[in-house]
């Protein structure tokens, strides 16, 4: 490639991290800051951004655990009823079987883990893709769910985990949540970015044959990510139930569909290739925030509460289309340099 | 002989006619007229949600917009009717043209961007259910002309109600559309692989909007006829369609990948499905089994699927070495 000189514009004077979309979420995200503290009363009281925190909280897990599958090339639509499932069996243990909350809590990630086990291993055996195994994990995850709770709630929580839920930090402003939920961006960025198992975790997914030849397992690999997956799902099913004070079987809704616009949002936006092999941890984080972010906004501004859906469809619809020019952008530079 | 057994919809057929006798003789309430009724009803409406489904598996995607446009179209047909006074054809014609251009823009936006199909349809799944939405407020219609009413209701003879012949027409055409036509092959060869098929000239444009337009078509005949079934227009109605209208067209053999359909196995699925559900509710079993069971019969027929093609390449094998 050497030998003619790039013009100055497209050298690397530029920073690289200007091109990544990143940059371009961060942007976005302080300009709806501005539009929504401008155009709004409220957005920067400190009951919403309390408010904010705790529902960014979630987004952000929900978002990882989408991302970390999207890195095999797969989804897992079974996400929501996997985090509820596992939210309702930490429900179980706590009222009715009186087990203390540190050791629910390990059961419940152990138990998403072990349901995350069951989408990898049968997509791996069968070679079918995860779409439609984990189209049919869902209805039935969800369907022993509601048969083994007989559709009630477990509302009789102790008292120390829902205070957790409803504790407020740094001046009544952010809930713990969203701290749990930052902390697991950075372990999932030193692991796939320092880590050896991290780093063949990415190679399995960008190029399953290469790393197969180069003695990954990529079966195994794949397995550890639904795994992952399933453990995230779990912990982001009791953060929720730590916010509402209560595991509810409908709380993600019908199959857990609810969850399903937020994990794709945040790591679509996060710039996460869905043919796999590229996670952006802090991606995903931006792109949940900015999901919370319009979504806040636009019950604010009051465009009304049905409309709220359609709108995000367009900003989903929006930001993919934008990622495509800045990917033609791009490649076209990299070819001229 | 054998060249039925490698059919997939032989084993279904088979499946399906021995389940009914066994289910029968536990349980001879399955076979009264009103069951069958019932049964031909579910049947009848999933029938066509699965097509519009198989198809956009036949060129290797997925659109995940189907309920959505289906609900979309059901209260604008029901909407124009009560709210415009519209009377039916106009109403309905207004529908089909609504469904159309919902499919067109899932096509024209996939194959234009190249952006994943399930991304696009997951975006207009919101932008379409949030019109809906937005138009209803989250209330159902009820003023339905006692013309539609009596299309959802009636009986031609015995317990085959009306509503069944649209479905029925649209099976066969769905079947002449992807064995006869140049078009239906077109598009199998454009799931199958696109390059190859970019390369012996057939424009992939045309084939995924045609794909698309075509489920958009018949998610909103399916959103129409479910119209005609309830007597009212719920924006709800769409819903519950996703799982289904996957499970149908899986079960009949459908490769995920594309390329693979069939459109006879694919009818069977939808048979195979609401019979089960029917006799889980006829032995009086819990009704969120019926979900479960669901599940467990994608899980099946993929091990099945994935059987056949193993035993398939092991066969060719043996063939290539000798």
């Amino acid at each position: 490639m050497g030998g003619i000189k790039p013009p100055f514009f497209m050298n690397n004077k530029i920073p690289n991290f200007v091109k990544t979309n990143q940059f371009g979420l961060l942007i976005l995200v302080i300009v709806f800051i501005c539009i929504f503290s401008f155009s709004t009363d409220g957005f920067t009281s400190r009951f919403n951004i309390y408010a904010l925190s705790r529902v960014v909280a979630l987004d952000i897990m929900i978002g990882l655990a989408m991302m970390v599958v999207i890195l095999t090339g797969g989804l897992n639509l079974s996400l929501g009823a996997l985090g509820v499932s596992a939210a309702m069996f930490g429900g179980w243990c706590m009222e009715s079987m009186g087990i203390p909350i540190s050791i629910t809590i390990i059961l419940v990630l152990a138990f998403g883990s072990f349901l995350g086990w069951i989408n990898g291993f049968v997509t791996v055996r069968t070679g079918v893709h995860s779409f439609i195994v984990t189209l049919a994990t869902m209805s039935i995850y969800f369907g022993f769910m509601t048969l083994l709770t007989e559709a009630e709630a477990f509302r009789k929580l102790p008292e120390a985990f829902t205070d957790f839920g409803s504790l407020k930090l740094f001046n009544k402003y952010i809930s713990p949540l969203l701290i749990i939920s930052v902390l697991t961006c950075f372990v999932l960025y030193y692991i796939f970015k320092y880590t050896d198992i991290g780093r063949k975790l990415i190679a399995a997914g960008a190029n399953p044959d290469a790393a197969e030849l180069s003695g990954i397992s990529v079966d195994r690999m794949f397995i550890y990510c639904h795994m992952l997956s399933g453990f995230l799902a779990a912990l982001a099913g009791i953060m929720l139930t730590a916010r509402i004070g209560a595991a509810i079987p409908s709380m993600a809704g019908h199959l857990g569909f609810d969850w399903l616009l937020p994990a794709f949002l945040a790591p679509v936006l996060g710039g996460t290739l869905l043919s796999g092999g590229k996670v952006t941890v802090f991606g995903t984080m931006l792109g949940a925030i900015l999901v919370t972010l319009i979504n806040n906004g636009l019950y604010l501004i009051d465009v009304g509460e049905f409309w709220v859906r359609f709108f995000l469809g367009i900003i989903l619809l929006g930001a993919v289309l934008l990622d495509r020019a800045r990917e033609y952008f791009t490649v076209k530079n990299s070819i001229v340099s | 002989m054998s060249a039925l057994l490698k059919k997939d919809w032989f084993g279904l057929g088979l499946v399906l006619i021995f389940g009914s006798i066994l289910i029968s003789l536990f349980k001879p309430a399955f076979i009264s007229p009103f069951n069958l009724y019932v049964l031909m009803l579910s049947v009848s409406l999933m029938l066509v949600v699965a097509m519009s489904q198989m198809i956009i598996i036949a060129i290797g995607q997925m659109n995940l917009s189907v309920g959505a446009i289906g609900g979309l179209v059901a209260i604008s047909f029901t909407g124009l009717m009560e709210v415009y006074s519209m009377s039916i054809l106009p109403a309905v014609l207004i529908g089909l043209l609504i469904g159309l251009a919902c499919g067109f823009i899932n096509g024209y936006i996939t194959v234009k961007t190249g952006i994943s199909a399930f991304i696009i349809t997951l975006a207009t799944l919101y932008i379409f259910k949030g019109m809906n939405l937005g138009i209803t407020e989250a209330q159902p219609f009820y003023e339905i002309p006692e013309a539609v009413k009596f299309f959802g209701n009636a009986k031609i003879f015995g317990p085959i109600p009306y509503l069944v012949i649209i479905p029925i027409i649209i099976t066969v055409l769905m079947w002449i559309l992807m064995n006869r036509t140049s078009l239906g092959r077109y598009m199998l060869a454009y799931g199958n692989n696109v390059q190859s098929s970019e390369l012996i000239g057939i424009s992939s444009t045309k084939i995924v909007i045609y794909a698309h337009v075509i489920s958009g078509l018949l998610a909103a005949i399916g959103g129409m006829l479910v119209v005609c079934r309830l007597q009212l227009g719920t924006p709800n109605i769409g819903d519950s369609w996703l799982l289904p209208s996957f499970a149908a067209p899986v079960i009949g053999g459908a490769i995920l990948a594309g390329g693979k359909v069939d459109v006879i196995a694919t009818a069977f699925g939808v048979i195979l499905v609401s019979i089960i559900s029917q006799a889980l509710v006829i032995f009086k079993i819990d009704p969120f089994f019926v979900q479960i069971f669901l599940g467990f019969m994608i899980l099946l027929a993929v091990f099945i699927n994935r059987y056949r093609e193993y035993r398939e390449e092991r066969r060719t094998k043996v063939f290539s070495d000798e």
